[in-house]
């Protein structure tokens, strides 16, 4: 618990500068920079696919960020976090969001062989496993307990329609 | 006519033996649309296949009539490929999972075990097979990726987890693979393959017990595991999961930020390697994502990231 107390001091002491010094994004889509987190919001601008950014903030569905030429919100869709070259650095936005930022986690697998097909394909069935895996299986009723505890509330929304 | 069958059932058979990754490519696309069909017309899932292939098997396939009623009695009965019973799809489910589980164990953490089966259980429930015995789990395994199989089984790997940083981007990633077991995703492509085989008597309709049949039915276990589905497939589990976590009242974006973190990884990374051969690359995925939400999420209400009482688990 203390652990936890000490994490959660160091990561907020963290968090502001790593807000302040934002984060590389790339444009995914060409879309609009507006003034605020909103669809009907002032345009201030807008981004061509690629375009380089720094992600500055997050606000629900809506990322800040700072092109060449503005610095606006667009939606967190049309945005993916890192450089348009690849990079191993994980971590990041997710992290800044949740306050987990500043914990220098670095997650390296370089080296560790991967499940892969051969592996899978030779696999057997390990009974032991499974039982306990079927110990863990939760009613629907305690998965609502467990939705209501955390403040969870349902809410009616339609499956999108795939884009083409 | 017949001529005509027996040619299909080779060169099916054929490519099955050849290249897993894409065998049947065609067929689930085909019952991937269906299905798309069937959600749009707001219809309950049947699994009558349409294409022509399963059709013209139909007629030869032998418990073609036997179906329906009978709750499934595994000692005695056929695995009913046609239209198998919830009852099949969950031993089929299992052989598959224990398998994984043969290659990967459960993370040794019951208190984590019991919080990924809670948060799954949320989304679930608010998934079209909310009555499916969901179970979740953890396994030993530094890779970037989650698995699903039928009947109401999902595994996600340590690695994946490790990159979770608040309970929405877990019910996110977990809701993608609810959303593959509520459409029968990786069920449709072993019913494919097995009305062919079935078809093409590489197989009978007999067998003894439970586990076997189902062993029997899917040959190597895990290897399913290991296959691609089709793109549609998995773009379709994108906007599923996505909106399952945001009417649990989930943060819709939860899956979108995962997606976010794993196109970070190298491509070159071997935590990713069967990930990126068996998915689609995350930036076309989030592209795909952000294509088919257009405005339509703009007056959703926030959900919740519930990043305080996300279970942190040590590397």
């Amino acid at each position: 618990m203390k652990k936890i107390v000490n994490l959660c001091l160091l990561t907020s002491m963290f968090l502001p500068v790593f807000v302040l010094a934002g984060e590389p994004g790339t444009a995914l889509k060409a879309d609009t920079l507006r003034a605020e987190p909103f669809a009907d919001a002032k345009s201030v601008g807008s981004l061509t696919k690629n375009d380089a950014v720094d992600i500055v903030n997050k606000k629900g569905a809506w990322l800040q960020v700072k092109s060449k030429k503005s610095t606006g919100w667009v939606r967190l869709l049309s945005v993916k976090r890192g450089g348009a070259t690849q990079s191993n650095q994980v971590g990041g936005l997710a992290s800044v969001a949740s306050g987990r930022a500043g914990t220098g986690k670095v997650v390296s697998t370089t080296g560790i062989r991967g499940l892969n097909a051969e592996e899978l394909k030779a696999a057997q069935f390990n009974e032991s496993e499974m039982k306990k895996l079927e110990s863990y299986e939760l009613s629907s009723s305690e998965g609502k307990k467990f939705a209501s505890s955390g403040g969870l509330s349902t809410a009616s929304i339609a499956y999108l329609k795939g884009a083409q | 006519m017949h001529k005509l069958l027996i040619g299909l059932m080779l060169s099916t058979g054929l490519f099955s033996m050849q290249s897993a990754a894409f065998d049947f490519g065609k067929a689930l696309e085909d019952a991937a649309k269906q299905k798309i069909e069937e959600v749009k017309n707001g219809g309950e899932s049947k699994n009558e296949s349409t294409t022509p292939e399963a059709d013209a098997l139909k007629s030869t396939t032998p418990q073609a009539s036997s179906t329906e009623q009978a709750p499934a009695a595994p000692e005695a009965k056929a695995f009913n490929w046609k239209n198998p019973s919830k009852q099949e799809e969950i031993a089929l489910g299992r052989e598959i999972t224990g398998s994984l589980l043969g290659a990967a164990p459960l993370v040794k953490d019951e208190a984590l075990q019991r919080y990924v089966n809670k948060v799954g259980r949320i989304v679930a429930n608010q998934s079209e097979r909310a009555d499916l015995p969901w179970k979740f789990g953890v396994i030993e395994s530094a890779d970037l990726n989650a698995f699903a199989a039928p009947g109401g089984y999902v595994l996600i790997t340590k690695g994946l987890y490790l990159q979770l940083s608040n309970e929405a981007q877990l019910a996110g990633v977990l809701g993608h693979e609810i959303a593959h077991i509520v459409q029968k995703h990786q069920l449709k492509v072993l019913q494919k393959q097995q009305l062919v085989n079935i078809g093409a008597g590489l197989i009978t309709d007999k067998f003894g017990k439970n586990n076997q049949i189902a062993q029997k039915a899917i040959g190597s276990g895990a290897e399913i595991s290991a296959r691609s589905l089709d793109k549609s497939a998995e773009y379709e589990a994108d906007r599923m999961g996505m909106i399952l976590a945001a009417r649990a009242g989930y943060d819709a974006y939860g899956l979108a930020e995962v997606l976010q973190t794993i196109g970070q990884t190298n491509k070159s990374d071997n935590s990713v390697a069967l990930l990126f051969k068996t998915h689609p690359h995350p930036d076309e995925r989030l592209t795909r994502l952000g294509d088919s939400a257009g405005s339509q999420l703009d007056k959703l209400k926030a959900g919740k990231t519930l990043e305080n009482r996300f279970y942190k688990l040590a590397p």
